[in-house]
């Protein structure tokens, strides 16, 4: 009886840590992607920064870094302004066509690394 | 998901926005809701361990008066912080499967406690010391351990699922 459960709770916790690694890997890194547009929505909020950018066949929600990595690497709020001209570049999400996760960003020739 | 739906009014709130804004308050949480469920499964894994018989010398009796106080008393920081990490960004982890199961866990893991301590842990005067414990309650112990290997298994896949 014991041995079962024993079994059956170690395999739930590495099937969680299994199903952690396949959810990690939604962003197809095989490919990665550079979009350039216009910032329309900006949440500069944990648990990570986000940006609606207005490309020209689609607007993209880019996940960026938390908002203390994004000041720390140089890119506070201030920088990140709605009507701004940004590129992004980074790897769309498997599932979902509109959202993509930033490697990086430039906003007005600056280039901030994201990971 | 409608914009008004309660669980999206919840993430509204003043101190989940607050949490969303504050440059430090996230990772100051954070860290809390770490160092209250170091101190919360550190001390219960160790009595559980004193249960399987490691350290048979100590009586057990003496040992859960010593640790299981800061398991509960560290509650008190790692529920709050936890509630907090939660609300920031409510809307999307409520339905994120990582969470539903360490929730779930949650309640198997109370119930656990107090099926032992209303179960073979009153019998404790008898195996106080250098005696094996009961097998119901070497079972709890087992089932604590793993349960909350998977509690904090879950909770740190939140991020990632």
């Amino acid at each position: 009886m014991k041995k079962i459960l024993l079994f059956a709770i170690a395999t739930l916790a590495f099937a969680t840590t299994a199903y952690a690694h396949h959810g990690w890997s939604n962003y197809d890194s095989s490919d990665t992607l550079s979009v350039s547009g216009t910032i329309v929505e900006v949440a500069f909020s944990y648990p990570h920064t986000t940006i609606r950018l207005q490309a020209a066949d689609k607007t993209w929600l880019a996940v960026l870094a938390p908002p203390a990595r994004m000041s720390a690497r140089g890119m506070p709020s201030d920088d990140l302004k709605v009507g701004d001209t940004a590129t992004v570049e980074g790897y769309a999400h498997r599932s979902d066509p509109l959202e993509m996760r930033a490697e990086r960003i430039t906003v007005a020739g600056k280039t901030v690394e994201l990971r | 998901m409608t914009p008004e739906s309660p669980i999206e009014r919840l993430q509204e709130i003043g101190i989940a926005a607050a949490m969303r804004d504050s440059l430090w308050l996230y990772p100051f949480v954070e860290i809390l809701h770490i160092l209250g469920f170091v101190v919360l499964v550190g001390s219960v894994v160790m009595f559980d361990l004193r249960l399987l018989g490691v350290s048979s010398r100590i009586p057990v009796r003496m040992l859960a008066g010593h640790l299981l106080p800061w398991s509960l008393g560290s509650l008190i920081v790692v529920v709050p912080a936890g509630l907090l990490l939660f609300l920031t960004d409510a809307a999307a982890i409520i339905s994120n499967p990582a969470f539903t199961l360490k929730i779930l866990l949650l309640f198997v893991v109370v119930g656990n406690a107090l099926a032992f301590h209303l179960g073979p842990f009153r019998t404790a005067v008898t195996w106080d010391v250098h005696k094996p414990a009961p097998r119901a309650a070497r079972f709890h112990a087992t089932l604590s351990i793993l349960l909350w290997i998977s509690i904090i298994a879950c909770g740190r896949s939140i991020a990632y699922v």
